[in-house]
């Protein structure tokens, strides 16, 4: 049985992609089967950040409505073992998505796979929804801004009640927060949340700290997710959460202030 | 606020009375989903579904194919008391009258005032003194955009309500965390109920109706503890010690 993980945060642009390209990609290389399934029917792009959208032929709505099997529309991932894509459709809707479906894809799946990453639309609506549906866990992405981490207590609350496990009486859905975009110094000067109020308010358990870094988008346009950077900081701090998520003990890094040296002040030493 | 003045020999006087009503709203006429989506909300605030009287809005269907009894009993089996009905057509209002309803006509404008339809205005008769019973104690954090309710009796949350969240009582609104949402206290017009909280930053708070905004609240006040009542019909916010 496969651990279904949904990436999801409610508020658009914060990084669940990169995060669910970065964490299916590091559970690969830890050595378990792994398919990250993008639910943004109509905006697709999950396919952009794993490097793979030459190679899309049949997606995900396609297996829903039986028009191809799923190993016809599963891309095998070219730099990493044991990892594989399931693109979501660009021409068609959310509403091209039935809960059915979508349970009988994820149960066909789970009898291969060890770790089912979902990567959730924005919104609470309906794709974001079904992307949550059927989750064991929940990474909640959160920016360091009011807005994110509201719209994050928002996706917790539909956690708690808009799930099967929730609606079954299960066990709840493990709900762990990711924070991403993360820059010591805008939160030394009070321009950014810190790490300590954004997990007061949302009252979950931290899984990973993700510093704003140069090597998120450099690695978003090669279509080469961020884990396989183990030089930059985002890289690094991605494995962390991966280890984490495997139950590694990590002590958490990139959240305090670096302090400059004074010929990189000068030069202004960017972050890798 | 004399409660006393209509005790006269009379055996009775009539008095036009706003008194606060949950309106049901159909959007569909089948029995079935009517039944489960109340199933839903019943298992999340029972302490709502308590003979709760409703009036059944049927504004919004093409009501030939309502079966206004069958729906009555669908309500009642969940503890929801039909009172009324409002809208429709002839043979609706005919059937509610048969069925021992009140029917009203058609509500001619549709502006969504919620935060009125659940604070009473201020000069409002209490409906009921309503003895503290019932309430409802809720643990952990009440996140946004939900809405934690005790119809009768205090609410009591042990943790904390964010921005974006609402919690309402008939009774006090007790909080052992921080408020950072709304608080209604006596939203059935109770005026000697408070609002309580640990850490004050709440964007509402509201007793019977008298209500503050953040912005109307003393900065020296925010983020301490503090008891808000209704002294001299004003909302009053003092500091707990």
């Amino acid at each position: 049985m496969a651990r279904i993980i949904v990436v999801t945060s409610g508020k658009g642009g914060v990084g669940k992609t990169t995060s669910a390209a970065a964490i299916a990609t590091g559970l690969a290389l830890k050595g378990n089967k792994t398919v990250v399934i993008d639910f943004d029917v109509g905006l697709r792009n999950l396919d952009l950040i794993m490097g793979c959208e030459r190679r899309v032929v049949y997606d995900l709505v396609n297996v829903i409505q039986g028009e191809a099997g799923l190993n016809q529309a599963m891309i095998r991932d070219k730099r990493t073992d044991n990892l594989y894509i399931l693109p979501a459709s660009q021409t068609r809707d959310k509403d091209a998505l039935t809960l059915e479906g979508v349970e009988q894809v994820l149960d066909k799946l789970s009898e291969d796979f060890d770790y089912i990453v979902c990567d959730s639309p924005a919104g609470i609506e309906r794709g974001a929804q079904l992307a949550m549906y059927f989750a064991d866990e929940a990474i909640v992405v959160t920016n360091p801004e009011v807005s994110s981490v509201r719209d994050s207590d928002r996706i917790l609350g539909l956690l708690a009640s808009k799930t099967r496990r929730a609606e079954q009486g299960q066990d709840p859905v493990v709900e762990r927060l990711l924070i991403t975009r993360y820059d010591p110094n805008r939160v030394d000067s009070g321009d950014m949340l810190n790490l300590e109020d954004i997990q007061e308010i949302l009252a979950i358990k931290l899984i990973g700290l993700i510093p704003e870094s140069e090597a998120v988008l450099r690695s978003s346009n090669s279509g080469v997710p961020v884990t396989h950077d183990q030089d930059s900081d985002a890289g690094q701090a991605y494995s962390d959460t991966v280890a984490r998520l495997l139950g590694d003990e990590k002590p958490l890094r990139f959240h305090q202030l670096q302090k400059k040296s004074f010929l990189s002040r000068i030069f202004g030493g960017g972050r890798r | 606020m004399s409660l006393k003045v209509d005790q006269t020999a009379t055996a009775f006087t009539f008095k036009g009375g706003m008194l606060p009503m949950t309106v049901m709203e159909l959007n569909s006429p089948d029995p079935e989903r009517i039944s489960a989506q109340l199933a839903g909300k019943l298992s999340q605030s029972p302490a709502f579904f308590q003979h709760t009287p409703v009036v059944l809005s049927v504004e919004k269907l093409d009501d030939t194919a309502l079966a206004l009894e069958r729906l009555c009993a669908v309500c009642r089996s969940h503890k929801l008391l039909p009172v009324a009905v409002r809208g429709g057509s002839e043979g609706i209002k005919q059937s509610a009258w048969a069925l021992g309803l009140g029917w009203f006509p058609p509500q001619e404008s549709r502006e969504s005032r919620t935060l009125e339809s659940v604070t009473p205005p201020p000069d409002r008769v209490p409906a009921a003194s309503s003895a503290p019973s019932g309430g409802r104690i809720f643990r952990g954090t009440v996140r946004s955009g939900q809405q934690i309710s005790a119809a009768e009796g205090d609410l009591v949350v042990v943790g904390a309500v964010n921005a974006g969240a609402e919690v309402l009582a008939a009774g006090s609104v007790h909080i052992y965390g921080p408020l950072r949402g709304r608080a209604l206290a006596g939203i059935h017009g109770d005026r000697d109920c408070g609002i309580f909280c640990h850490e004050l930053h709440a964007e509402l708070l509201s007793v019977a109706g008298n209500y503050k905004r953040l912005e109307d609240i003393d900065p020296s006040l925010l983020n301490t503890t503090v008891q808000v009542r209704l002294r001299d019909n004003q909302l009053s916010i003092e500091a707990l010690v």
